[in-house]
């Protein structure tokens, strides 16, 4: 670990690792627990994971739940486009939440208000039931949208990809996870001496409670931001209290916003999707035994662990070099090759090559996944929340459209639908290509040369006259100062004031 | 080279050596006659009704048709209505992929007369409407014969099964105290920290 270099305030605590201005610290080493920020990170992915957990708990138990609630395939196929509904509009609204109270407040409330949906999912009796208590535990996938506004709120520029990549692919993990886990429970008990029709139903106690607990953790020990959490900020007047409308409003009006959250929906949109249907199509495809099929599904879900985090990761590292031209860049090709990849696992017909093909593909998605978080932190300063819950909500979107187009009944065969599915995906890319921002250019065009094209007047354009008389927007400017990197190697040519180059290291 | 070409003939054989092995339902006979306890239309609770299963063979076939039966397995079979989109349980022709029989009542070795077994429904049949159905096999494990309480098109003679909820009261109250357990301590948790500014203040 490296010595603290903090700015000469002296009322500010030292931090355990190096920091920028705005207190973001500037490195991540993975396996520390330093508060606050590395702890804010191990906080945010394990609640996370227990929210993809409990949210597809219930697909590795179908076999046993299908035959004691009576089940058909239409009920089983609404349940699994419910469980990715719910989260759509809770993202956009977990983002606004963040804004204004903080990712510590909004995470752990809404993880404690879906558990009961967790534990009630063992009193159910009926198909009704099993798609209310999916479709409200899906609601917890939102949590997904304050991992990544606290990882932008801690991390700074050169490292916030990697931050947001690993905090989303290690939560992701636990849709993974869960398809190893729930049966695994599920024996155990049976085992102890329950009736399968009972044992089920216990189990999921386990993820309920798993939830419980890790929102418990957030509350104990996580803080908004390095400095604080928001309401002692925002009374101390370090930290001014923000309008839900003009959030929402700065978001909504953003095209960029809308671009990401459209092709998110077909990277992320898609892996919700393959989640949801891979294990179903082995099995059905090359007549494999349920416990082979879950264990190839599982695996796609498990290659987050080192997928979306190299997505980040190589989102900051393009952005070392070519600044924000390369991450976006790079999110287009990435995607694009998960497209065609996608096209492939629809036409292979033999065993290995579809799983070989497979895994191929689980990388490539989740690393745009990954890419996309590199891009989403710089959309907007004041709205980040708002923003990352657009995109987010895009991504279930993306999850249940494709799902409802492709995959509802027997219009398609599994096979053709996937083909299609990355025909989709290519052309839902394309528009990363109109994404352009002034100070920094886009795909095809560089930055403007004109004289307001620069980080702060982007950011501070979020505030009125009014605002700024007030000083709200002097975090803006400092966000803009440290992302001064995004312009790539040119940052030396360009003309910088002297305090930034004693931040950046 | 030779090794691949080899793998690949020898998981192809076996692929069709699996195919060509099992029975078709089509080609077997119908030379059992089976009737069991349900009345058509009667509805049976599982873990607590019985089943009483009777088998023979079917006096009217000439003797030694019965020559290769070894063994009798009586199962517990969907009938049509109970399928209806639910493609775990589709009747296929090809016997080692049909799932229309998925419960075991009992198995025997092979008796031509007097073959009765009384059968508590097990506690993980799911709610759902049946016949019953007997297999002969060979002495190489091969459905060679067959016997069902109902007609050819599965219509006549079904009874439902009524599975058990699985729910218990604990586990209800568990689940109600757990979830009030959430919300409460989020409020206590808001509570507190309003607390704590207001003192800070």
């Amino acid at each position: 670990m490296s010595m603290e270099i903090s700015e000469p305030e002296p009322q500010h605590p030292k931090f355990a690792l190096p920091v920028d201005s705005e207190h973001k610290a500037t490195e991540f080493p993975l396996f520390s627990v330093a508060a606050p920020h590395m702890r804010a990170f191990h906080l945010s992915w394990i609640s996370f994971f227990a929210c993809f957990v409990s949210s597809f708990a219930a697909p590795p138990l179908i076999p046993v739940i299908r035959d004691n609630l009576n089940l058909t395939a239409t009920d089983i196929g609404n349940a699994g486009i419910a469980s990715v509904s719910g989260a759509v509009f809770a993202r956009i609204a977990m983002g606004s939440a963040c804004d204004l109270f903080g990712p510590r407040l909004a995470s752990a409330s809404l993880i404690l208000l879906t558990a009961p949906a967790v534990y009630f999912t063992s009193y159910i009796s009926s198909p009704i039931s099993f798609l209310l208590v999916r479709f409200f535990t899906g609601f917890s996938l939102s949590t997904f949208v304050s991992t990544q506004f606290w990882m932008s709120s801690m991390f700074s520029a050169p490292v916030v990809g990697a931050a947001n990549g690993f905090a989303g692919g290690w939560g992701n993990l636990g849709g993974g996870a869960t398809q190893l886990i729930m049966p695994l429970v599920f024996s155990l008990i049976r085992d102890m001496g329950a009736v399968k029709f009972t044992a089920w139903r216990i189990a999921f106690f386990i993820p309920a409670l798993f939830q419980t607990l890790s929102a418990f953790a957030v509350l104990l020990f996580g803080q908004d931001t390095p400095d604080g959490n928001f309401k002692r900020l925002n009374k101390s007047g370090d930290r001014p209290k923000d309008k839900f409308s003009q959030v929402f409003y700065h978001g909504v009006t953003n095209y960029r916003a809308w671009i990401l959250a459209l092709t998110y929906g077909y990277c992320f949109g898609v892996e919700l999707t393959v989640d949801n249907i891979i294990a179903e199509y082995f099995y059905d495809r090359f007549n494999l035994k349920l416990h082979t099929a879950g264990i190839i599904a599982a695996s796609f879900g498990l290659a987050n662990l080192i997928s979306r985090p190299a997505g980040g990761f190589i989102s900051d590292a393009m952005a070392k070099r070519f600044g924000m031209r390369g991450r976006l860049w790079t999110l287009w090709v990435v995607q694009t090759l998960g497209g065609v990849l996608c096209i492939i696992l629809g036409r292979v017909g033999s065993l290995n090559a579809s799983i070989i093909v497979m895994i191929a593909f689980s990388l490539f998605v989740q690393a745009a996944c990954g890419l996309t978080f590199g891009v989403v932190p710089f959309i907007s300063r004041r709205s980040l929340g708002v923003v990352s819950g657009m995109t987010g909500g895009g991504g279930n979107v993306g999850a249940v459209l494709t799902q409802l187009i492709f995959f509802k009944g027997s219009r398609y065969s599994k096979e053709t639908g996937i083909t299609l599915m990355g025909i989709m995906m290519l052309c839902c890319t394309l528009p990363i290509c109109l994404i352009y921002f002034p100070q920094w250019g886009g795909m095809f065009c560089g930055p403007s040369s004109k004289e307001n094209a620069t980080e702060e007047d982007y950011y501070s354009s979020e505030w009125n006259s009014k605002e700024k008389e007030k000083g709200f927007h002097h975090g803006s400017l400092k966000f803009a100062d440290n992302s001064r990197g995004e312009r790539g190697r040119r940052v030396g040519s360009a003309a910088t004031p002297d305090r930034t180059s004693s931040m950046h290291v | 080279m030779a090794t691949r070409a080899f793998l690949l003939t020898s998981l192809l054989l076996s692929c069709l050596l699996q195919i060509c092995s099992g029975a078709y339902f089509s080609s077997l006979q119908r030379t059992l006659i089976v009737t069991a306890s349900p009345k058509a239309g009667e509805v049976l609770k599982s873990g607590e009704d019985k089943i009483t299963v009777t088998w023979g063979l079917n006096q009217s076939y000439p003797a030694g048709t019965d020559s290769a039966y070894k063994t009798v397995k009586v199962k517990l079979c969907y009938a049509p209505i109970s399928q209806v989109d639910r493609a775990w349980r589709k009747t296929v022709d090809h016997l080692t992929k049909d799932k229309t029989c998925q419960h075991k009542i009992v198995s025997q070795p092979y008796k031509a007369s007097n073959n009765s077994v009384e059968w508590t429904i097990e506690k993980d049949v799911p709610t759902a409407t049946y016949f019953i159905r007997a297999y002969a096999y060979d002495a190489e494990d091969q459905e060679v014969a067959y016997g069902q309480t109902t007609d050819a098109h599965k219509t006549t003679n079904l009874f439902g099964i009524e599975a058990i909820t699985g729910r218990h009261a604990s586990l209800d109250i568990a689940a109600v105290c757990f979830s009030a357990f959430s919300v409460v301590s989020l409020c206590g948790f808001f509570w507190v920290e309003k607390r704590k500014s207001r003192v800070a203040k």
